[in-house]
């Protein structure tokens, strides 16, 4: 895996995401585009009124994930700097749970960084959120990550 | 908890065959850790051992987790795994649920 550049920003949080911060430390004078991704929490949940999430990690494997995104982009996308960080515990509504900010010389290859890192970010990192309303509480649908069907067999020796 | 060995687990011509104790951490997340009851445990094996046999012992005594089979992934040191791996001693197996973050 391509290593990282040291001034891209991985990480979860319990306390609220500094948007601010994480974007203006991927602004450079190099660069001329920045996306950010702010996700925040709403305030329902398939027509039933939410009072707050609860979001658990598994914050080795997801900073793991993260950082394994974050190398994607750097491969794929000609951008600049990466800040993401993903918030645990309770959030309320209106509150961001996650934040992604790109910067990149050009605006599209920022657009397109982004929007990939937040919605590979759904689908790999291990997260889940509780949802928590009026009248109880339930885990919120996911995507089960994709995961090696079988173990690699050994080659016959030739 | 202390799990037997495996009486389910047949031969496996893929797993080697070990004469040393395997222990492993399990960890559940999400729902998974709440019908387990716990979010992390240990297990001890003396005879080669997949992460299938693993969920299966676990399956074998919480029929409300064997439910939800067809809809967890594995993950071994922190790296998304098949179910066929076989475990080594040392390692960190995890069963996640559907991932819904963001």
């Amino acid at each position: 895996m391509a290593t990282l550049p040291h001034d891209d920003i991985y990480q979860l949080v319990r306390e609220p995401i500094d948007m601010a911060a994480l974007a203006r430390h991927v602004r450079a004078p190099e660069d001329g585009a920045i996306v950010t991704f702010d996700g925040f929490v709403r305030n329902q949940s398939h027509n039933r009124t939410t009072l707050y999430l609860d979001y658990e990690g598994y914050e080795s494997m997801a900073l793991a994930k993260m950082r394994e995104i974050g190398a994607q982009l750097h491969e794929k996308y000609r951008i600049h700097r990466v800040a993401m960080a993903h918030r645990l515990g309770r959030l309320e509504i209106g509150e961001t749970s996650v934040f992604i900010a790109v910067s990149a010389p050009h605006r599209a290859a920022a657009f397109d960084a982004c929007r990939f890192a937040i919605d590979t970010l759904k689908r790999t990192v291990p997260i889940w959120k509780k949802e928590y309303f009026a009248d109880g509480a339930v885990w919120a649908d996911g995507e089960l990550p994709a995961a090696p069907s079988a173990t690699p067999r050994a080659k016959p020796a030739s | 908890m202390l799990l037997a060995p495996s009486r389910t687990a047949g031969y496996n011509p893929r797993v080697p065959p070990v004469s040393q104790t395997i222990r492993v951490k399990v960890l559940f997340f999400g729902r998974l850790k709440e019908l387990a009851g716990h979010a992390e445990d240990s297990a001890e094996f003396h005879e080669a051992t997949t992460i299938e046999q693993l969920f299966a012992l676990y399956a074998a005594r919480l029929p409300e987790l064997a439910k939800y089979r067809s809809s967890v992934v594995a993950s071994r040191n922190q790296e998304f795994a098949a179910w066929d791996t076989p475990l080594r001693t040392g390692d960190e197996v995890a069963f996640l649920p559907p991932v819904s973050g963001g």
